[in-house]
């Protein structure tokens, strides 16, 4: 029997399912995840983050890769957009995404990209503009018409970046 | 004279100043301070709330207690264990659970998480660059590494408790009426076990590093109100005690304190009977119950000569963290070389009609819940009073005392130190803002509230 390589993709899935469209990320990752393929499954390890925190990007070892998946708010509601996690570090312009908890995003991002061996890990944000953000609100209309692209971009990343990743050089 | 709808009287008619912070930073949820001053005179001091109200009072009716377990602990990311934990004690009550010792024990364990990723994000991340001349832990750590670094090496085993315990870091799942749903094996936690060696180090080099900071000058001592227990420091269980020698069963909040509704903020504000403000939180907990504190924290505490300017300076209220950050990581290490797991992780209960009503501490200070509760053991009405808000009261009065002290400084100067002066009590903003009486008027007028 074959050993199974080690997760090089660590996909952080961040917002909270009852505060509308902050679950996109969670409800896209939750209906994607069943249709990947095994060879790209096993390579990922999935954590559900609600909101981001510096501890989740230390987590992430050397050699590994990250897509941080979250609805954000500064873009148009339902636009999907793919950015380089390091290109939002410092860029008032980036979208922001959505919490109201903790540190802000550009602190969390900061914070990781100076604390962490070699700054931020290598990856991705794929973030979906979201509508509204109360409790107990489902997801807006914009967002629900727009899953099937917000996981089509996150599923385009996962397969782009596992054949990038190396797979972790030391425990973390 | 400082009067209870935060204003003070004033004399002739001189020259006002405003000093406004638009938007706190450093807080959890969306605040803003507003101070306005007569010549030496606050004319008013007010920490406006403006998130939007969450309504949880009402999304709990008709849900069963351990439905409401759940539900609760979406209110914070940050303190979801107090607001499982009033809860769930409150069902107990009613319901006569007995849970076994060991669940008691990883109960206060769980707790011992929360207050450690909470205090260890507020003293190192949120309120450090306040004393040593950051904007924010980013820009401090630039120059603190070694400071940030061990913040978060703290923060870290607080949410590895969590995640033990309640399932999950944030918002866990696994606390139930009666016991867990699932309880841990011993050796599930003796990594933790090894790192907590490594905290209570870090937590009593914390204790030392804070107390070396000096803060704002400030001389004003506010009536103190935590819980108390005769054995322990107080998470879960205990009575409810104040400075002015008040005694209530856990759930008994009520009969010393009321809400009311406050223009201009999305919070309920919480006063005693007869309209006094009154402070929770690290620095109530270290002056009541400062017996109760592991004898590491004790030590730690006496060592730094500062209780009694704990007391009546907030701004110290981060050496009151630091020492309660300590005792969290020395009694989780207690509780796990202690732990025997139990024979069932939960009991059976039968629900009954009747006032589920409990308090328990969360890191910022005294939850209390109250759920009334119909034979089919479902909640028909529900109160929950969480810290933040009852601090702000005590937050306004601080601000009318301490704005006259920094009248002389820069403008910028002097509102920055007044925002310094709120992140003291580590608002949780968010926590606050689902309290609002709900009117909604129909079409036709009629009047629903929630």
């Amino acid at each position: 029997m074959s050993q199974l390589a080690p997760p090089s993709v660590r996909l952080l899935v961040c917002g909270n399912a009852d505060r509308g469209d902050d679950g996109a990320a969670l409800s896209a990752v939750a209906t994607l995840l069943p249709a990947l393929p095994a060879s790209l499954l096993e390579r990922l390890e999935v954590r559900r983050c609600g909101h981001l925190r510096v501890e989740d990007l230390l987590d992430v070892r050397e050699g590994e890769v990250a897509v941080v998946v979250d609805a954000a708010v500064g873009i148009a509601p339902g636009h999907v957009i793919t950015l380089p996690i390091r290109s939002i570090v410092g860029d008032e312009a980036s979208p922001t995404p959505r919490s109201s908890h903790e540190l802000p995003v550009d602190q969390v991002l900061g914070l990781a990209d100076a604390l962490r061996e070699g700054g931020l890990p290598e990856g991705s944000f794929v973030g979906i503009g979201g509508r509204r953000f109360g409790y107990g609100r489902p997801l807006s209309r914009s967002v629900r018409l727009n899953m099937a692209t917000f996981q089509a971009a996150i599923a385009s990343e996962l397969s782009r970046l596992a054949g990038v990743a190396n797979g972790p050089t030391r425990s973390a | 004279m400082h009067a209870d709808d935060g204003t003070v009287a004033v004399g002739e008619p001189v020259a006002e100043r405003e000093f406004k912070v638009g938007y706190l930073t450093r807080v959890e949820g969306e605040g803003t301070l507003e101070v306005r001053v007569r010549g030496r005179e606050v004319i008013e001091a007010r920490l406006k709330i403006f998130e939007a109200p969450r309504y949880f009072e009402r999304l709990v009716v008709g849900r069963s207690g351990d439905e409401v377990i759940d539900i609760v602990a979406r209110i914070c990311g940050i303190c979801p264990i107090a607001y499982q934990m009033s809860a769930v004690h409150g069902f107990e009550d009613l319901y006569g659970v007995e849970v076994d010792p060991a669940v008691r024990a990883l109960r206060r364990l769980l707790y011992c998480g929360e207050w450690i990723q909470s205090h260890a994000l507020h003293v190192y991340l949120l309120h450090a660059p306040d004393f040593l001349g950051y904007p924010s832990a980013l820009a401090m750590a630039a120059d603190h590494r070694a400071v940030v670094e061990q913040g978060l090496a703290l923060k870290r085993v607080g949410n590895r408790l969590i995640a033990a315990l309640g399932g999950r870091p944030v918002h866990p799942i696994s606390v139930r009426i009666g016991g867990f749903s699932r309880t841990p094996r011993r050796r599930e936690l003796d990594e933790l076990r090894r790192e907590l060696d490594t905290a209570v180090e870090q937590s009593l080099a914390t204790v030392r590093l804070v107390a070396s900071w000096d803060p704002p000058a400030l001389d004003h001592p506010q009536p103190l109100v935590a819980m108390r227990h005769p054995t322990e420091y107080p998470y879960n269980d205990g009575r409810i005690v104040s400075s002015d020698g008040l005694d209530l069963a856990p759930g008994a909040w009520g009969d010393a304190f009321a809400e009311r509704q406050v223009e201009d903020t999305h919070a309920l504000h919480a006063r005693t009977h007869d309209g006094r403000a009154y402070l929770l939180g690290p620095t109530a907990r270290i002056t009541l119950a400062a017996g109760q504190l592991h004898p590491l924290a004790a030590d730690a505490l006496a060592a730094t000569g500062l209780q009694d300017a704990i007391r009546v300076n907030v701004h110290r209220s981060i050496v009151a963290r630091a020492v309660e950050l300590l005792h969290a990581c020395a009694e989780a290490r207690d509780l796990i070389d202690a732990y025997r797991p139990p024979a069932e992780p939960r009991v059976p209960f039968t629900p009954r009609p009747g006032v589920a009503a409990w308090s328990t501490e969360a890191p910022r200070g005294l939850l209390h819940h109250r759920y009334e509760v119909d034979e089919l053991g479902h909640v028909t009405k529900a109160q929950i009073v969480p810290p933040t808000s009852q601090n702000q009261g005590a937050i306004e009065a601080d601000l009318a005392a301490f704005a006259p002290t920094v009248l002389d400084l820069p403008h910028a100067e002097a509102t920055h130190q007044m925002e310094m002066l709120i992140r003291a009590y580590d608002p949780c903003i968010s926590c606050a803002t689902h309290f609002l009486d709900l009117r909604i008027v129909g079409d036709r007028g009629e009047e629903r509230t929630g």
